[in-house]
């Protein structure tokens, strides 16, 4: 019997309203009556967040690897530089959002120094530009350990970095938030910028990860389902 | 290997979190809602979060937004009993947000996948503060299933 | 409700940025530059705060000044005119951990601080 796929059928959808869906909503429209916020900004704000993509970061990097000149205003100004990878990040607020704020930097690593970033108050990321912080960043498990164990956590993640080679932690606690400019990896010479973007994956601009030809996504970890089915 | 010491939350907030009691509804959604991994995986839908997350995260923003240029001035204000609640900048700031949020994650709100976590610890955080009452909220979700399922 | 006004945020703010929107504000330089050894005040903590534990009495160095901003932990009541600068400030990981492997010596942690809360070494 045949697989192959319709083109001319819809994707799939979700036939049904979850009690969280419909809890999403009740909770928003009983805080709008109350006048904590209008719908207005809640709309803009959310567009805000729907306008986040995946690793416009990664495009940063990869074309600070390609130009000197984009790599100067990169590390002097990333928040002009983000406009350049299609971030702007004065729009649609127009002054950032309390989480994100308008102050980017970017960590740039050498042969002997490997940044990674954590938020030990909260969890946070630079969100404008490199999508939405992981699951496993917002947990005390991460927040509370990277900053004392560093190279315990980092080889939790698979990421064993030699002695010579020194860790620096960056804790983002104020309105900075920062993402890792990678060493440009050996096997990569003559790559065009879509090519080494690719290669820049979340978790390396993060800095658990080391951007490998040939490695284009870190693997998504499993969601853990509730240990009692909520539907059961 | 030892654990480290608690990231620093201010002493009345510490208390706040001793004192977590489960809101019957939100019990209720927490046993019967269907989470997002669920559902994903039925109808074989292949977008990694619900569609509501991205106004989830609208509301938490905006709910942490207010006139206060300082992240915390406002929550500073509070703690410092110089304000009463509902005449703080913004209902909601990120950081009270964020630690109830991880204590609730670690108690009442463990066996919950993410985003559901998040929008369960929220409006826990919401009702704890007179800011939504459950009844209302109750009601209100029952009159959006029938707004939803009308046809 | 708040006597605040509500827009006042994003009325200073739109356009700019925040903390773009504070700038000139500290009322003078940064006390510290880039280089300067530090220290971290143990001040007392009653009320909320972001500098964290583990940092209190630590000597470190200035590694960035990064903006002018209102400090978190300020009394202002919607003063938004009151700020400080801020410091990325650098230390060594042994020197904020009693455990951590001398093997490691060179491993450093940098976090920000708002000015009042370093001291000249």
């Amino acid at each position: 019997m045949s697989h192959d796929h319709d083109h001319n059928a819809p994707a799939p959808l979700v036939d049904e309203i979850s009690d969280f869906e419909a809890l999403e909503i009740a909770v928003r429209e009983i805080c709008i009556e109350k006048g904590l916020f209008s719908a207005e900004d809640h709309r803009k704000f959310t567009e805000f967040a729907e306008h986040i993509g995946p690793t416009p970061a990664a495009r940063m990097v990869a074309k600070a690897w390609l130009d000197p000149e984009y790599k100067k205003l990169v590390m002097t100004d990333a928040i002009a530089a983000s406009k350049a990878v299609g971030v702007d990040y004065l729009n649609p607020t127009g002054f950032g959002t309390p989480s994100d704020y308008t102050d980017l930097r970017v960590l740039e690593d050498t042969p002997s120094v490997h940044h990674v970033v954590v938020c030990t108050l909260c969890s946070c990321y630079p969100r404008p530009i490199l999508g939405f912080q992981p699951e496993w960043y917002r947990t005390p498990n991460y927040r509370r350990r990277l900053v004392r164990w560093p190279r315990q956590v980092l080889a939790e993640f698979g990421l064993t970095l030699p002695a010579e080679v020194d860790v620096r932690v960056e804790d983002s606690n104020q309105k900075c938030r920062f993402i890792v400019m990678p060493v440009r990896p050996a096997g990569t010479e003559g790559w065009t910028e879509d090519q080494l973007t690719e290669i820049v994956t979340r978790d390396c601009l993060i800095g658990v990860a080391l951007p490998k030809p040939g490695v284009t996504s870190n693997l998504e970890l499993r969601v853990h389902h509730a240990a009692k089915p909520a539907h059961h | 290997m030892p654990v480290p010491e608690k990231m620093h939350a201010p002493a009345d907030m510490a208390e706040c979190a001793a004192n977590w009691t489960p809101v019957p509804l939100l019990e209720e959604i927490k046993e019967h809602g269907r989470v997002w991994g669920d559902l994903a995986e039925q109808y074989g839908v292949t977008n990694p979060d619900p569609p509501w997350k991205t106004s989830l995260d609208g509301m938490c923003e905006v709910l942490a937004s207010g006139s206060c240029s300082s992240m915390a001035a406002a929550e500073k204000r509070w703690l410092a009993g110089d304000v009463a609640r509902d005449a703080m900048d913004a209902p909601l700031p990120l950081l009270e947000r964020r630690w109830e949020e991880d204590e609730l994650s670690a108690t009442l709100y463990q066996d919950v996948p993410f985003p559901e976590r998040q929008l369960l610890a929220l409006t826990h955080s919401l009702i704890k503060r007179g800011l939504v009452d459950p009844e209302v909220l109750k009601a209100r979700m029952k009159e959006i299933h029938e707004r939803l399922a009308a046809t | 409700m708040s006597q605040h006004d509500r827009t006042h945020h994003a009325k200073i703010a739109t356009g700019k940025g925040d903390p773009q929107c504070f700038a000139g504000t500290a009322g003078g330089p940064p006390m510290f530059k880039v280089g300067d050894r530090v220290r971290i005040k143990d001040m007392p903590d009653i009320f909320y705060t972001r500098c964290q534990v583990y940092t209190r009495g630590a000597v470190g160095v200035v590694a960035v000044v990064t903006h002018e901003s209102p400090a978190p932990e300020d009394e202002a009541w919607g003063h938004v005119d009151k700020s400080e600068w801020f410091y990325i400030v650098r230390f060594k990981q042994t020197d904020l951990w009693p455990e951590y492997p001398a093997a490691f010596a060179n491993d450093t942690l940098q976090t920000e601080f708002s000015e009042r809360w370093l001291e000249a070494v």
